[in-house]
């Protein structure tokens, strides 16, 4: 499944970027590259990952059949720019879903990196068995995001109102998009 | 590299189903007196890419162009292959005579599961030419018969990607619009070993659009 890794994608600016499964080797990388996310977006992930002890965890506990990291690091010095998960649960009623989690290094927005690393995972998702991807996004910090998977065809399947709260209190709402990803062809 | 590098026009295979001639660099002549099984036209949910026997001329006819014909019975037409260069309108024509297009690859319904397409793939690339070119291949969903083969779209692009990574094809992302399209589709191609690393790089470039001039 991962022969074709790395990947290559140019971006808008012409700065030739890798994608591939993250490796055990990657974990300074991976905290030198959170260390670089802003904290006010830092604050609404799942877990701290400004703890060098999370981040930790995450390689000690690799799976790639539970948790598939891919990571887009740049072909010049191999600087992580942007990291992107696949949670997916082995058993039961929700086998067939991905959720998807995606941050993608300040400097590098806006230069459809975070579309390549998408669009990429679509594909290794669909030869996985994946039939629905999710991504949540908090509204009123995520929206560029939220706007860049809807082109992608995801669309907004439910918003939990005043479901979150950032570092001063302030609630937003979560926006749940998901992407249904297709066996065959409509007869439409 | 491609597996046996070296250059056989014609051979003949026993198959389960028959005797089978594998033709390739087949002369525009050859064409006249085939014909085309059954198995390949125009279907429910599926239809041929080459539905007539003018097609293969017009691809012979061409510069460097290359018709990989399987034949049963020395006259039906139960696979094909049809190599050539891009059309002036392409994206890929920016780069000239480098890239190499594996513009159609199919086998009749009635013959498949039968390695007629490995062959089909190592006869049209067992070309000492290849190491001075990208071969390219778009595997675009619209043309896949998913309902002949009962395969998903997933499926049968992996089977795709299977079928042409022997031979040093592998997939590529783009944003070419017909292959980016439908997020399904695939771009594979293989690198010559000749191919200098300038024209490496201005390939890489011109998979997203970038066209940098020599």
């Amino acid at each position: 499944m991962f022969d074709a890794y790395p990947k290559l994608v140019v971006l808008k600016d012409g700065t030739p970027v890798f994608l591939r499964p993250m490796v055990l080797q990657d974990e300074e990388g991976l905290n030198h590259f959170f260390s670089r996310i802003p904290e006010r977006e830092r604050w609404f992930r799942r877990e701290n990952v400004s703890d060098p002890q999370v981040i930790r965890s995450w390689f000690q506990q690799m799976d790639y059949q539970r948790v598939l990291p891919m990571v887009a690091v740049r072909e010049s010095d191999g600087l992580i720019v942007a990291n992107l998960s696949l949670h997916r649960r082995a058993w039961g009623c929700l086998s067939h879903v991905g959720h998807i989690r995606i941050m993608v290094d300040p400097v590098y927005r806006g230069q459809r990196l975070g579309t390549w690393m998408l669009l990429d995972l679509v594909k290794l998702a669909m030869g996985m068995g994946v039939e629905k991807l999710v991504a949540e996004f908090v509204a009123g910090v995520e929206d560029a995001a939220m706007r860049g998977v809807q082109k992608l065809d995801f669309f907004k399947a439910a918003v939990l109102e005043d479901y979150v709260k950032d570092p001063q209190g302030g609630y937003h709402d979560l926006v749940i998009m998901v992407k249904n990803l297709h066996r065959d062809w409509s007869d439409f | 590299m491609c597996p046996n590098p070296g250059q056989i026009n014609e051979q003949r295979v026993e198959t389960p189903r028959g005797e089978l001639l594998f033709r390739a660099l087949c002369p525009p002549e050859f064409f006249l007196g085939l014909k085309l099984d059954p198995g390949l036209g125009r279907f429910a949910h599926y239809s041929s890419m080459i539905q007539k026997l003018e097609m293969f001329q017009r691809i012979a006819s061409g510069e460097d162009g290359n018709v990989i014909l399987a034949l049963a019975d020395g006259n039906t037409v139960v696979g094909y292959a049809c190599c050539y260069y891009p059309s002036p309108g392409e994206r890929w024509a920016a780069l000239g005579k480098l890239m190499y297009e594996m513009g159609a690859i199919e086998v009749s319904r009635n013959w498949r599961n039968l390695g007629i397409a490995q062959k089909l793939v190592h006869m049209a690339t067992d070309r000492d030419f290849y190491e001075e070119k990208i071969a390219y291949m778009n595997g675009f969903s619209w043309h896949w018969d998913l309902e002949g083969t009962g395969f998903t779209l997933a499926q049968y692009r992996q089977m795709m990607i299977n079928l042409m990574k022997p031979y040093g094809f592998k997939e590529y992302p783009t944003n070419e619009p017909n292959v980016a399209i439908r997020e399904e589709n695939v771009f594979l191609a293989r690198i010559g070993s000749r191919v200098s690393e300038l024209d490496i790089r201005r390939f890489r470039k011109l998979l997203f659009g970038i066209l940098e001039t020599n």
